[in-house]
Formats: structure tokens, C-alpha cells, sequence
């Protein structure tokens, strides 16, 4: 009988230490600190640094976008937040926005940072309500980045130079 | 006494020896980035994967493991599971110990898995009993293990010294992509090899206990042979007194 017991505990132990280890494979982790994070992630118990948000969202408001950027990513380390990614792009958009080019870089990475937006947003649209932005919705974000990434005559226009940045 | 004996057993063929398969399994692909320090989990290559069947094959032929008792049709469901589990737990660790020892890229990787694989294609031709097999795999992973974490480390890190000098001179114009790893690396790989190394030490050729039977009648057996053996020294101590 408690060999019986044993061998069901041990048949449950082998199965979730080895989902562990295919998780442990599958997420990455790239220190002890991120595997925590992913174990929020998978528990459901997520949630951002607020006080970094707030942080970057102040040094986005007076175009420090870089340094934005990098509180935002210590703000949402696990890259689960659509609010936090939806800012992320923008703050790439702003920076890598220019008269008479755009930083293809900066676009790209940017449109990286609005795709993780809308597929963590459940319905699909995502809208910010900030005074201090233009585009609100994260479908208009992507628009624009993926037009400044794209090659096309319209470059050539000559009128491109009276164009506002967003 | 008997209950304790059986207790532990069970202990260790049910959780032990598998939570030591898998933790040699997670740790035979982990890197540590010389740089950053950060984590790289590295998972098995198709080669590994080729490897760990080939050593398989090799533990069933050398009778390490008796499979037809490990998993088997008159065996309960349980029994089964558990086993196959362990045997699955086997098959990763032994995956990821190749893994451990493999240069990650590059002309080395492919010249250890050409060597592996003949290594273990012709030991599939040889006769081999379980003890044999076992001292085979220590010394075929250690030597890979010095191969890899001492000399190629050593040849390829930044401050290389003679060694470096020598192979650079020797391999001019011949690209060896050795990606750098930070020395725990080393250490990880060192401990991922014993735990798997210790795992194979546990398995039992044939999991199945002793039934009680069987016990009984071995214990009569040596009751048996003690006595015949007193009577003997008894009869040689007789033969010896002087009359």
C-alpha cells in the first residue's frame, strides 16, 4: 500500500518537475529574476512596476524617449502589458520620427513593441486615453510606423518636409 | 526492518532516480554568458537526440536495463507509467549529457558528434555486460568533458596565453566558431554529468522488487549454507585435534 503511494506521488512528481523544465526551456529565462517574473506570468499575478511607468511616462512627456524606453522595460520586464508596450512604440516612433527621414531601426523596433500590444490586448483594440498623444489607438500607432517603414514615390515629395510629428 | 528496506526503495526508484534523470537533463543545456552572465538554455540537437538512442540501445544490450521487465503487458498500469517515465527521464538526461559535452556551433561540434557516433555505432558490435558499459560511458563523457570545458575553453577564451597561440598558428585560416561561455559553465556541465552518471549507478537492471517468496526462500538458502559451513569448519577442527 504505501509502496503504491509512493509510486502515484513520485509518477505526479515526475510529470510537474518535467513540465517544469520543458517550461524552463520553452520561456528562456536569462536569469533568476526573470524566471520569478515568468512564474507571475503563468500564475496570473503579473502586474507592472507602477512607479517606473509613471517614471518614463514623465521622461516621454519632456522627449527623453530613450531613457523612457529603458524604465518602461524595467517597468514591464516580462513584455505583458499592452499599455506599457503601446507607449514603448510610441516612444520609438517619436524618437526615430524625422523632417526629412525616418530611422528605419527605431520604426521597426517600434512596430515590434505595438504588434506584442495588440496580441496581449483581448479585444483585439487597444485604446490609450492621453491628452498628450495624437493617436490614441494602437491600429492608427502600427499604421504610421509600418507607412515610415515602407519604401514608396510619396518619399520623393518634396512636401513631405512641412509634415508634423504626432 | 524489511518495511524500511522496502520504503527506501521505493523512495528511490519512483522520485529519486527520476528528479536526478531530470535535473542532469536540465542542467546539461544550460550555458552561462561569459559577458552578461545571463542564462542561455540551449535545447538538445537532433544530433543528441540520435546519440541518447544509439546509448540506449547499448544499455538494453549490455543488460543495464532489462526492458521486457521494466514495461510490460502483465504489469499493472502504474507500473507502467512510472516506469516509462523513468525510462523517459533516462532518455533526456542522457540527450542532454551529450549536449553538456558537444561544442555548441562550428567544425567541433560536428567533429565530437562524428566521434560519438562512432564511438557508439561500434560498441553496438561489441559484447559488453552492465559494469563494463557503465565505465565505458564514464570515460567516454569524461574525456568529451575535458575536451570541451578545459582545453577547447581554455584555447578559445580571451586571455588564452601559450595554448591559444599555438592552436591559432596551428588552425590558421580554418574558421572554429567556439561561442564563449563564462567558466560556470564548466562547473554546471561538471555537476550535470554526475548527477547523470549517478542516476545510471541507481537504475536497477530489473525494477520489480523481490517478492516476498523469493525472499523467504534466499533467506532459508543462506540459513542453510551457514549451517553446512559451521558444520564444516566444525569437522575440519575435529579432524585436526590429535587423538
Amino acid at each position: 500500500m504505501q509502496r503504491k503511494f509512493i509510486q502515484i506521488i513520485g509518477v505526479i512528481w515526475t510529470l510537474l518537475y518535467a513540465s517544469v523544465i520543458i517550461w524552463i526551456y520553452a520561456t528562456e529565462p536569462r536569469s533568476f529574476k526573470e524566471v520569478a517574473t515568468n512564474t507571475q506570468v503563468a500564475a496570473g499575478t503579473y502586474e507592472i512596476n507602477q512607479e517606473k511607468f509613471d517614471n518614463g511616462l514623465n521622461l516621454f512627456r519632456r522627449d527623453q524617449f530613450r531613457a523612457a524606453r529603458d524604465e518602461w522595460a524595467g517597468a514591464d520586464p516580462a513584455q505583458r502589458d499592452p499599455r506599457t508596450q503601446f507607449y514603448i512604440a510610441y516612444a520609438c516612433y517619436r524618437e526615430g520620427w524625422g523632417r526629412v527621414y525616418y530611422d528605419d531601426a527605431l520604426f521597426r523596433e517600434g512596430l515590434a513593441a505595438v504588434d506584442r500590444a495588440i496580441n496581449l490586448n483581448p479585444n483585439g483594440t487597444l485604446s490609450v486615453d492621453d491628452p498628450n498623444l495624437q493617436m490614441h489607438t494602437a491600429a492608427e500607432l502600427k499604421a504610421e510606423l509600418e507607412q515610415g517603414t515602407e519604401t514608396s514615390w510619396r518619399d520623393l515629395n518634396p512636401m513631405k518636409l512641412f509634415r508634423t510629428r504626432k | 526492518m524489511k518495511t524500511y528496506a522496502e520504503r527506501n526503495r521505493a523512495l528511490l526508484h519512483f522520485i529519486a532516480v527520476p528528479t536526478i534523470l531530470l535535473t542532469a537533463g536540465l542542467l546539461g543545456g544550460l550555458r552561462i554568458d561569459a559577458q552578461t552572465r545571463q542564462f542561455i538554455f540551449i535545447a538538445p540537437p537532433l544530433v543528441t537526440l540520435v546519440l541518447a538512442i544509439l546509448l540506449g540501445s547499448l544499455f538494453v544490450r549490455a543488460g543495464a536495463i532489462d526492458l521486457s521487465r521494466w514495461v510490460a503487458i502483465e504489469q499493472p498500469t502504474l507500473n507502467n507509467l512510472s516506469h516509462l517515465l523513468t525510462l523517459l527521464s533516462l532518455f533526456f538526461a542522457t540527450a542532454q549529457a551529450f549536449n553538456s559535452v558537444l561544442p555548441e556551433s562550428g567544425l567541433l561540434h560536428w567533429m565530437f558528434s562524428f566521434f560519438f557516433l562512432w564511438t557508439l555505432w561500434t560498441n553496438q558490435f561489441s559484447n559488453f555486460d552492465a559494469r563494463r558499459l557503465l565505465k565505458s560511458i564514464m570515460v567516454l563523457f569524461g574525456t568529451a568533458f575535458v575536451f570541451k570545458h578545459l582545453l577547447v575553453s581554455a584555447l578559445y577564451a580571451p586571455d588564452g596565453g601559450l595554448l591559444r597561440t599555438i592552436a591559432s598558428t596551428l588552425l590558421k585560416g580554418i574558421s572554429i566558431d567556439v561561442p564563449a561561455f563564462a567558466p560556470a559553465t564548466g562547473y554546471v556541465s561538471f555537476f550535470a554529468l554526475i548527477l547523470y552518471v549517478s542516476g545510471l549507478l541507481l537504475i536497477a537492471p530489473n525494477p520489480s522488487p523481490p517478492d516476498e517468496s523469493s525472499v523467504d526462500k534466499l533467506a532459508v538458502r543462506e540459513e542453510m549454507l551457514s549451517e553446512s559451513s559451521n558444520q564444516s569448519s566444525g569437522v575440519e577442527l575435529n579432524d585436526t585435534v590429535p587423538k
